[in-house]
């Protein structure tokens, strides 16, 4: 006997909203349908409203988790329609910005993926060592996330050279600590006997899906924005395109963690020649001329496609976005029917499906009655950044 | 002989209106001819569908699909043109890649056009709108 088991859109498991709908035969799911609408923001519309420059602003806010391969995509297509060219020093700093990104986020997903098997040992420490990710930006940006940091024609913010050493103490430590967490995943008898072989996606279904990221990477599909269009310092640093073969909920865990190490790598090599190349980072771009461009980035969930087209005004006439959750969330369709009840929803998690924002917590530690609000800390916190910066 | 260039010998009596610039070739077709391309761009030369994007101009509306040479990263761009603005309506090509399914849905949702032959033809993200919508979102609100 088939019965149905629904699940969202408001459920205590999925961060963000959207509808499962499981026909399960016993404890097997056979098929599922999927709904999806209620995070509907209206970011195309409202960015042909703005001009190129808000535009930017505006996607960096479509996800807290990649708030920067958004806007890298956006400034890709505003710059293909052009062909501008952007300083060596800027292209170093947007893969160094977008590399980290992409540890943080894997981190995190390492973090929910053990949450939701209850593993939550793997999810502490996950997010205990993306916190150093997180303040690394902070130096280099001022912000934990939304960076700000993307500009046509170059980047908004320099590396200063007095922050270089802090980044690299912070690099090796996180290095060390992924070691012994890469370990520990890899080598856990429990993980592989929970995961291995759990909602498979098949290379055939991949490619018929159109996925892309490391869900496509994990079913033997070699893809990847930053080797096939190398744009930015991509061409200029080594990494490995990490694939996997059976695109079961292990092996997209398995690419993951590894592309954390290829990350890590990426954003040494962009430290180290950040120390060496001088010069701007940004170039004075005055107008955008009338055509289309189009921007890609491989964001961590994967291609990020952003498509712009200018009428030579100084807003675009079309601004179509495409993230990867777009072209991952339906291969639930293949991957799904199969698994039990049970595996199900770490078989939904697997794919990264975009958590929209992650929050700051602030401690405040005083020893008064008084405590300082939020807003006085943070325009503390704005002037010691500026003295810091003025003073060397 | 690159993909491009096998394309173009392939249906050069079928396209118009290229552009081309580094890594990236824009061109029109017609409605009729769209399955039998996509099905070669797909199949044949194993590009990917990364997705589609409509745009409403003055007279008439527009679907680009993007597919992407993942070997070595250029895009081909096909581009329909639909002079019938009042009822939009052009060949799926869900039969052939099942990820043209929700690119297909969210383009009805948007702007109305309706896609012959697609399994599931409803909106994608105004289905479960509080408020009941009858016309495609790109009309704005009246006030």
């Amino acid at each position: 006997m088939k019965n149905k088991v629904p699940l969202g859109p408001y459920h205590p498991i999925l961060e963000e909203a959207e509808y499962f709908e499981l026909e399960v035969e016993g404890e097997e799911v056979v098929d599922l349908e999927m709904e999806v609408g209620w995070m509907h923001r209206g970011h195309e519309y409202i960015s042909e409203q703005e001009n190129f420059n808000q535009a930017i602003y505006l996607v960096e806010r479509i996800c807290g988790i990649c708030s920067t391969s958004h806007p890298i995509a956006c400034v890709h297509a505003i710059e293909d329609i052009d062909n501008i060219e952007i300083p060596e020093r800027a292209q170093y700093i947007r893969s160094l910005v977008g590399e980290m990104e992409r540890i943080h986020s894997h981190l995190l997903w390492l973090g929910l993926a053990g949450h939701f098997i209850g593993y939550d040992t793997v999810w502490m420490w996950s997010w205990k060592y993306r916190e150093p990710v997180l303040e690394m930006m902070e130096i280099i940006s001022g912000n934990r996330n939304h960076y700000g940091m993307m500009r046509v024609g170059g980047v908004g913010n320099d590396v200063v050279p007095q922050d270089i050493p802090e980044l690299v103490d912070k690099l090796e430590m996180i290095e060390e600590k992924m070691n012994m967490i890469s370990k520990a995943v890899q080598d856990d008898p429990v993980l592989k006997a929970r995961l291995k072989g759990v909602g498979a996606l098949t290379k055939k279904e991949a490619r018929n899906y159109c996925a892309v990221g490391p869900v496509a990477r994990a079913s033997g599909i070699n893809i990847d924005v930053r080797k096939d269009e190398p744009t930015d310092a991509y061409g200029k640093v080594d990494f490995e395109e990490i694939i996997a073969e059976n695109g079961d909920v292990y092996d997209k865990l398995i690419v993951r963690v590894k592309e954390i190490f290829e990350s890590i790598s990426i954003c040494k090599q962009c430290i180290n020649k950040l120390e060496k190349i001088d010069g701007p980072v940004l170039n004075d771009v005055k107008e955008i001329s009338k055509g289309e461009g189009i921007g890609r980035y491989e964001a961590p969930r994967g291609e990020v496609f952003h498509y712009i087209r200018s009428d030579g005004s100084n807003r675009a006439l079309r601004h179509k976005i495409r993230a990867p959750s777009y072209m991952n969330i339906p291969t639930y369709k293949a991957s799904c029917p199969g698994v039990s009840l049970s595996d199900a929803l770490i078989t939904l998690a697997a794919v990264d499906p975009c958590y929209c924002c992650t929050e700051r917590a602030l401690k405040i530690k005083s020893d008064s009655e008084e405590k300082p609000d939020l807003l006085q800390l943070s325009k503390q916190k704005t002037e010691r950044i500026r003295e810091e910066h003025n003073g060397n | 002989m690159s993909k491009l260039d096998e394309f173009r010998a392939e249906y050069k009596n079928s396209i118009s209106d290229e552009i081309e610039k580094q890594k990236r070739y824009y061109f029109n077709i017609k409605n009729k001819d769209l399955r039998e391309i996509a099905d070669y761009l797909i199949n044949d030369l194993g590009l990917r569908l990364s997705t589609a994007s409509g745009t409403e101009m003055e007279n008439h509306l527009e679907i680009l699909y993007h597919f992407s040479n993942d070997e070595t990263g250029q895009y081909f761009c096909p581009r329909i043109i639909i002079q019938n603005k009042d009822n939009p309506e052009v060949n799926s090509i869900a039969e052939i890649v099942k990820g043209a399914k929700w690119i297909e849905r969210e383009l009805f949702d948007f702007w109305g056009i309706k896609f012959k032959g697609h399994p599931n033809m409803k909106r994608l993200l105004a289905e479960n709108h509080p408020q009941e919508v009858d016309k495609p979102l790109r009309f704005k609100e009246e006030k």
